[in-house]
């Protein structure tokens, strides 16, 4: 086989990881080869059709902010919009998309092919090579050879793959795709130690064999929120989902038949997902409650399955159909494709630089699941990061490195190269302790300008982040210099808001308040033609930047407070911890330097959060990393006169 | 100069400068032992005190005492020589000539102690212990010092912490998993909980009047009317003649101020003018002093003449005292008096000694059952903490959400990590090695 032409940066995979790296570092002005084994299997979910919800709903929003494509993809997929966990408060809030999964395919495969800089090509990689700690091209299965200086492996659950339905064990990383052998001997190679991992999916049954009168209807939102700036509405017909349950009568089967689960068995040695534990895993650990809950989601607005949410198995065939046709609703139903799991390699990210970046090995990437991750929003903010320093690399420049206090996909970074995975890792709002600066309503001000340093943010993203963080800081301005005093006519103004007040203070100060309620609020501005400055800020808003501005109004002492915090750490963010460190010293135990070394810590505060390194040990690394810059400088320099 | 940072040789007279009877000097890092063997031309076995003769090539420079410790088994962890020669500035000058001219450098402030965390020999807080324990004056100081250089306050604050960080991640999971029915802290378990913490937060505060009181001393103001006593007492509590006695009233006029161990604390007293109306200038200025020195007081012995026995005077000055503790005087001019005392012919003076020394236990000195906060890094992180939670605390009340509430728990556990030095800025370093001087 012919070589191909030279690239200068290759994508392995066209996941939901590799499609995000792929087009970011053609809108960077490289030149991108994405090789996957499946043209038309590109941005294919091979779950669940929905993207967001809590945490990761946070993820969809930051990337659509860097200039990602997930956002734009939802949108143009989605047929149920809903926010989640509407019960707590709106930092922690989650939207969501249900999605045509074959819109959603198409989507993703548009928003590439409107890119001249990338070129995809369908095989498969069977080898990294390099020369020198640096990566120089890859191998095709056909012989062939692509030459680049930057390589992403954005791999999925496709490394050397197995996937299990009861007894019966089939190779492939998906239903119906073949599995990738020889990448893993080549990541081995380039120094990386391996492990494995699995993930399952549920049984899609046949929509027309279910009963749905004997379900709850679980509708969206009524007015759908689109997740990209670049979406004015959503156009797609919105559907409802269902909601059904697991009774005792399914679990009965369950225990009886879980010997035949391959997990339960020990046919499958790998660890499975704590947060999206399948249905034998749940009946197990949970077994004193008696149902679980399982949401039914339809595939698309054409498509002829169900999606059963809740209850993915490995079970054999025909203990799922037991399972199945217990629910209510169910009765009847017909499987159309049973459920799944499949094993896989992962490579422990503890063996990761923050750029996502192979310790040890110039221009090689890793990104998605094949960090131990699992999820699309996950794997595809690892991917739009690594695509974004694969562009660093080649200009020569420093990665980005988002900090915890600055996005969520900077936390699960953070989170995967300091901590490592022994389970599947999926996002949580609880992984953030900045929450409250990482609200999905100040994305745009967090990450745009970032982004549009580096090059990769659009025209048009652009004018409309920018047009919207005039309008919304005019908003926040307007709030905080309108002020009231207790004056008898301004008591009587508010009374019919049950607000009252004591002494001089802001519109903003009366927002933060619990009994503040801002719909009835304008309308009392409007009849009255008060405040009318505000009325009309507020006016020019979108529902969700009108929302974004009175969240910030409510949490205004609480994100201070968190700012103060997050400047007090950042001191620890900034001292380097050099290469050529060494973690072998007296004042640290064995155990302590194991850990270190695994991890190979970047900065004082990476290292504080590695589990087992304990406040004593901190204390001494920093004091050891200070003198030793003092030792640097000429000693005798006094301890008094730290720098 | 071998050895790598750390490691690189030092040296610093461990003792203060000036004539005393013995000077230390001390030699730590990679060559010091082999620098004290070519002064000795002879070599040392470890942690056994060696009388030998130290020279300088062919001159010698003193009989000396030298122990060697070997790391990692010594106080900073490197090999470590302590070398006891006889005090003269004279002779510690020359010996440290002689061991510099051998590679040595002259030690940073502060600089063995900060080997000793470096080689994880102490943590952040026992190395404050250090120079708490060396300024330490009286047996309950040194006592104190002692045990947070074993690391309870450390521990302590730890614990506090690791309840906390708990409750944070009881919390949170409530935000992740809240649509899946699991409830994982209720809301009147939280408030408890958090109560609770704040009292052992605010108790161990709390403690820096006394650990504060510990480490600087207490002051005793001496009050009363004019002849009331006041002058003899102080004299006799110090043993010497210290402030002038008189039978004319308004003989003491300025502040005088006695230092004397008591309760194991070192209290010192004060000797006041007589408080009365007068048209005397000077006198008029003492009295106020007087009165401003009773307002800072940690304690205030009010006496009174028991051969006049308590006057309108005195009890329109006891109301405005707080807890002051009251003396009759003179009981040997006094019949039936057997409550006063008297300086004169002794009598009562066993019991008001002992009195003291119980007040200023019970009042000051009971700390040491309990981690005690010792100096202003400590209260401070204390403190930080307690505010936090009195937030969070007003959170749960007003029903804000866990995202809000953990907020502050998160400040309140960082503040108490900046204790141990988990969550510290270099500010923390410097606050504490900047307390040390030369030597240790
Ligand atoms: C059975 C199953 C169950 C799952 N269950 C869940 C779940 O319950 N919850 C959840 O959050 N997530 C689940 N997922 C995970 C979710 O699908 C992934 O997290 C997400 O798709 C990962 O994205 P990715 O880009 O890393 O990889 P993928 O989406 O897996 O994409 C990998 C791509 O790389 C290609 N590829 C692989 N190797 C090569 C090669 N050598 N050469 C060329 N191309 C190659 C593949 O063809 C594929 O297109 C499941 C996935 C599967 C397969
Ligand atoms: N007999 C007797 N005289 C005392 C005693 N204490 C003080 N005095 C006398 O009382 C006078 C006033 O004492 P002084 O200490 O100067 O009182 P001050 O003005 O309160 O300081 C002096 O003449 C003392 O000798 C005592 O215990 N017994
Ligand atoms: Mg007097």
């Amino acid at each position: 086989m012919p070589d191909h032409p030279s690239y200068d940066v290759v994508v392995i995979g066209g996941g939901h990881a590799g499609a995000e790296a792929a087009r970011v570092a053609a809108r960077g002005g490289r030149r991108v080869a994405l090789v996957t084994m499946q043209r038309e299997a590109i941005g294919r979910m091979s779950c669940n059709p929905a993207i967001g919800g809590l945490a990761k709903g946070h993820l969809v929003k930051e990337i659509d902010a860097l200039g990602g494509l997930m956002a734009e993809a939802t949108d143009a997929a989605g047929i149920q919009f809903k926010v989640l966990n509407r019960s707590k408060g709106p930092a922690v809030q989650g939207p969501r998309a249900q999605c045509d999964r074959d819109l959603y395919a198409a989507a993703v495969q548009r928003l590439l092919a409107a890119e001249p800089l990338v070129a995809v090509i369908e095989s498969i990689v069977s080898r990294v090579d390099f020369s020198a700690g640096a990566v120089t091209g890859v191998a095709l299965a056909d012989g062939s050879r692509i030459e680049a200086r930057a390589v992403i492996v954005t791999t999925g659950t496709f490394l050397r793959a197995l996937m299990h339905s009861g007894e019966t064990k089939t190779v492939g990383g998906r239903f119906g795709e073949a599995s990738a052998e020889g990448l893993s001997d080549s990541l081995r190679v380039a120094g990386l130690s391996l492990g494995r991992l699995k993930t399952g999916t549920p049984p899609r049954i046949l929509a027309t064999s279910v009963e749905y009168s004997r379900m709850e209807v679980a509708p969206g939102d009524a007015v759908p929120r689109p997740f990209s700036i670049l979406t004015d509405r959503i156009e797609l017909r919105q559907v409802s989902c269902w909601t059904t349950y697991t009774g005792a009568e399914a679990h009965d089967v369950i225990r009886r038949n879980l010997h035949r689960s391959p997990m339960f068995s020990g046919q499958i040695k790998a660890t499975g997902p704590r947060y999206c534990p399948s249905i034998e895993d749940k009946v197990v650990r949970f077994a004193d409650k008696e149902r679980h809950l399982v949401f039914v989601e339809p595939e698309g607005l054409e498509h002829p399955w169900l999606y059963l949410n809740g209850v993915s198995t490995s079970l054999p065939p025909d203990v799922q159909d037991a399972v199945v046709r217990s629910m209510p609703g169910f009765e009847n139903a017909e499987i159309a494709r049973y459920g799944y799991a499949v094993e896989y390699d992962f490579v422990n990210p503890q063996q990761l630089e923050p750029s996502l970046q192979a310790r040890g090995v110039e221009g090689l990437f890793l990104a998605g699941q094949i960090n131990g991750t699992s999820g699309y929003e996950e794997a595809a903010a690892q991917g739009l990061l690594a695509g974004i320093n694969a562009l660093q690399f080649l200009r020569g420049a420093e990665p980005l490195v988002l900090g915890r206090e600055r996005a969520y996909a900077g936390v699960m970074i953070d989170d995967l190269v300091t901590l490592g995975t022994e389970e599947p890792y999926r996002m949580f709002t609880s992984r953030a302790e900045y929450r409250l600066l990482l609200g999905c309503d100040s994305v745009y001000e967090r990450l745009t300008m970032l982004a549009r340093s580096l090059g990769i943010v659009d025209d048009e993203r652009l004018r409309r982040v920018e047009a919207r963080l005039e309008r919304t800081a005019a908003a926040r301005l307007q709030l905080e210099e309108s002020e009231l005093t207790p004056d008898r006519e301004t008591l009587a103004w508010l009374e019919p808001l049950g607000l009252s007040i004591t002494g001089p203070t802001t519109i903003s100060r009366l927002v933060a308040r619990p009994e503040f309620e801002i719909d009835s609020f304008f309308s009392h501005c409007a009849s009255s033609g008060r405040f009318s400055g505000v009325a009309a800020a507020f006016d020019g808003l979108s529902s969700e930047e009108k929302e974004g501005v009175v969240n910030h109004a409510r949490y205004a002492g609480y994100i201070e407070k968190q700012e103060r915090e997050a400047r007090s750490v950042r001191d620890d963010e900034t001292l380097r911890i050099p290469a050529e460190f060494r973690f072998e010293r007296p004042g640290l135990s064995a155990e302590v330097v194991e850990k270190l070394r695994r991890v190979q810590p970047a900065s004082l505060g990476q290292a504080a959060r590695i589990p087992g390194v304990t406040p004593a040990a901190v204390a001494v690394l920093r004091m050891s990393l200070r003198y030793e810059q003092r030792s640097a400088n000429g000693p005798g320099r006094g301890a008094a006169n730290l720098p | 100069m071998s050895g790598g940072p750390g490691n690189d040789t030092i040296v610093a007279p461990a003792t203060a400068p000036g004539r005393s009877a013995i000077a230390v000097v001390r030699i730590d890092g990679a060559d010091a032992v082999s620098i004290v063997e070519a002064l000795a031309k002879r070599e040392f076995e470890p942690r056994r005190a060696t009388h030998t003769v130290l020279g300088d090539g062919d001159a010698s420079i003193d009989d000396a005492v030298v122990v060697v410790y070997r790391a990692p088994s010594s106080y900073t962890g490197n090999d470590l020589v302590e070398i006891s020669l006889h005090g003269s500035a004279y002779l510690v000058g020359q010996l440290l000539g002689a061991v510099r001219r051998r590679g040595a450098r002259l030690a940073d402030p502060g600089e063995f102690t900060e080997r000793a965390v470096l080689n994880g020999k102490l943590d952040l807080v026992q190395a404050e212990s250090i120079v708490d324990l060396v300024d330490a004056r009286t047996g309950l100081q040194a006592r104190l010092s002692l045990r947070n250089l074993t690391g309870e306050l450390s521990r302590a604050g730890e614990s506090m912490r690791a309840s906390l960080l708990d409750m944070i991640s009881r919390l949170e999971a409530a935000l992740d998993f809240a649509d899946e029915g699991y409830e994982f802290i209720g809301h009147d378990e939280a408030e408890t909980a958090l109560e609770t913490l704040l009292k052992e937060v605010r108790g161990t505060a709390a403690t820096w009047a006394r650990g504060h009181a510990i480490q600087t001393g207490l002051t005793a103001v001496i009050l009363g009317l004019p002849n009331a006593g006041k002058s003899t007492l102080l004299n006799f509590l110090c043993g010497t003649e210290r402030a002038i006695v008189t039978p004319l009233p308004g003989t003491t006029r300025d502040l005088l101020r006695e230092t004397v161990d008591l309760g194991g604390l070192p209290v010192t007293f004060v000797d006041t003018a007589g408080l009365r109306e007068t048209g005397d200038a000077i006198e008029e200025i003492g009295v106020g002093r007087a009165r401003d020195a009773a307002a800072g007081a940690d304690l205030i012995l009010y006496l009174i003449d028991a051969t006049r026995g308590m006057t309108d005077d005195d009890r329109m000055e006891i109301a405005r005292l707080r807890d002051p503790i009251v003396i009759f005087t003179k009981g040997d001019l006094a019949p039936g008096g057997e409550d006063a005392i008297s300086v004169l012919s002794g009598s009562g003076l066993e019991r008001l000694l002992g009195r003291l020394d119980e007040e200023v236990r019970a009042r000051f000195a009971m700390a040491e059952e309990a981690p005690t906060v010792v100096n202003e890094r400590q209260r401070a992180a204390f403190e930080a903490c307690a505010e936090a939670l009195e937030a969070a605390l007003a959170s749960v009340g007003g029903g804000a959400g866990e995202e809000i509430i953990v907020v502050d728990l998160r400040r309140a556990a960082n503040a108490l990590g900046s204790l141990t030095g988990a969550i510290s800025t270099d500010d923390v370093l410097r606050e504490i090695f900047g307390r040390f001087c030369i030597g240790k």
